[in-house]
């Protein structure tokens, strides 16, 4: 089908997006050249804004506008426990549950060997230099667990061991309104591995 | 579309989608299998812990003809991967392993006796601290399972049996040692004896490694008589060449591997 090339050029880089084939990028081609001029503008300066504007925070790796980021430096939140987390959107599904508590350490990714990812390619080093440079008292790792989120958590306490640091891991066992019946052997093991006092 | 059960060791996995995961199989009878978990990033009740990487499960899966992934219907775990995750090195280990397997097979390709190396191997990283003699050992043993096996007793170009020699000849592309009058025309590498005689005796089990008994603790393989620097040196470089120029394969697993051996 035949379009002037402005609009071609808009629906071969729409359906480059994830989960965007031709036929919808063809779809949000036509709404973009109807929609209003300034919504337009609006939408093309934000996309240019968060290549511009947005990197990573020196202290935790967070994204961030401003260095450091503003959980950095939220003078309320815990001074003395750091909580690792694999990715920023882990980050923030844990600030959901826990406003304003804690400070992070994003590590951009997890060792996965078979993805040919050491520990050299994830921020641990940066973790080790921070908790060193803060006086850290504790570590939470809430990394997934998963053998890439295990196998990374291990490693973690094994770089950190010298260090007069506490380190904890993120609990894993049977949901909350979960119904035991269900639940695999592995998470009831788990679960009652880690059982605590009532 | 017909639903199969099989035994594998999951392979690979890898996220999909919003919730979905593409995993790869080694099973038991029909060999290597891509699949297809829907949900499974997302399901408390059919793939929770069951997909991840050196676990051995019972799976079940839809097929439909004609299309190269199957679709995972249900699976649970018959061994678990745990105690792997404990250090670096094993998960670098099981690894390269599970990865050897990944790349060396072709899908639907059954080879019954590589499932259950494969599943020794992950078994006993759970108990045991690899060195690079245990892992030479199992490379090997993946080799002859794979039928890529270096010739390290005869010259593999004229068939002479090979004994009493000092120094040996070892030729990557030709895939074994050379006698010394073939070795005047063949490109070759010098090698000690001791380290061919060591690599030929890894590949007959002896020595192998010994499972720990009740109590003890764990240990591999007997000490050689060649220098340990030098032998791993030399089999280092012998079964990288090899492997790169006959399989041609860069395996991402063991670049990390290496880094946390040397």
């Amino acid at each position: 089908m035949y379009y002037p090339a402005p609009i071609e050029r808009l629906i071969e880089n729409l359906s480059k997006l994830p989960g965007i084939g031709r036929k919808t990028a063809t779809r949000l081609a036509f709404y973009l050249l109807n929609a209003k001029e300034t919504y337009v503008a609006d939408l093309s300066k934000s996309l240019v804004e968060i290549k511009e504007k947005i990197r990573l925070c020196s202290v935790c790796f967070n994204i961030t506008d401003v260095d450091p980021c503003a959980i950095c430096t939220d003078e309320r939140r815990s001074k003395s426990t750091i909580c690792v987390v694999e990715e920023s959107s882990h980050m923030m599904v844990i600030e959901s549950a826990n406003p304003g508590m804690y400070r992070y350490h994003i590590l951009h990714g997890v060792i996965n060997p078979i993805e040919g990812i050491g520990p050299d390619e994830v921020r641990i080093k940066e973790l080790r230099e921070r908790v060193i440079r803060e006086g850290i008292g504790e570590i939470i790792i809430a990394t997934n667990p998963n053998i890439e989120g295990n196998t990374t958590a291990h490693y973690i306490a094994e770089m950190l061991q010298d260090l007069n640091v506490t380190i904890t891991r993120i609990a894993s066992g049977i949901p909350i309104g979960g119904d035991i019946v269900y639940i695999d052997p592995l998470t009831i093991k788990s679960s009652i591995d880690n059982r605590r006092d009532l | 579309m017909s639903l199969h059960k099989d035994d594998g060791i999951v392979l690979f996995k890898r996220a999909y989608g919003e919730s979905d995961r593409i995993v790869r199989i080694f099973t038991l009878t029909s060999g290597k299998i891509g699949a297809i978990a829907k949900g499974a990033s997302k399901s408390q009740k059919r793939f929770m812990n069951t997909l991840e990487p050196f676990n051995h499960i019972a799976v079940e899966y839809f097929e439909k003809y004609g299309k190269g992934m199957v679709r995972i219907e249900n699976a649970h775990v018959v061994e678990a991967n745990a105690g792997i995750e404990k250090t670096l090195r094993k998960v670098c280990t099981a690894s390269f392993f599970t990865e050897f397997a990944d790349r060396l097979t072709k899908e639907r390709e059954k080879n019954t006796s590589l499932f259950y190396l494969l599943k020794e191997v992950l078994t006993r990283i759970k108990d045991v601290e690899f060195d690079y003699r245990d892992i030479l050992y199992y490379e090997l043993s993946m080799l002859e399972c794979l039928g890529y096996m270096p010739n390290f007793t005869t010259c593999v170009y004229c068939g002479k049996a090979m004994a009493n020699e000092n120094r040996l000849y070892f030729s990557s592309e030709r895939g074994g040692i050379l006698c010394p009058r073939c070795s005047r025309f063949i490109p070759h590498k010098t090698y000690p004896d001791e380290v061919i005689a060591t690599l030929a005796g890894l590949k007959n089990g002896h020595p192998r490694p010994v499972p720990a008994a009740d109590g003890e603790e764990n240990r591999s393989v007997a000490p050689y008589d060649v220098g340990d620097g030098v032998f791993e040196r030399s089999a280092r470089e012998i079964m990288e060449g090899f492997v790169s120029f006959h399989l041609d394969v860069e395996f991402k697993s063991y670049r990390v591997l290496k880094s946390v051996i040397r």
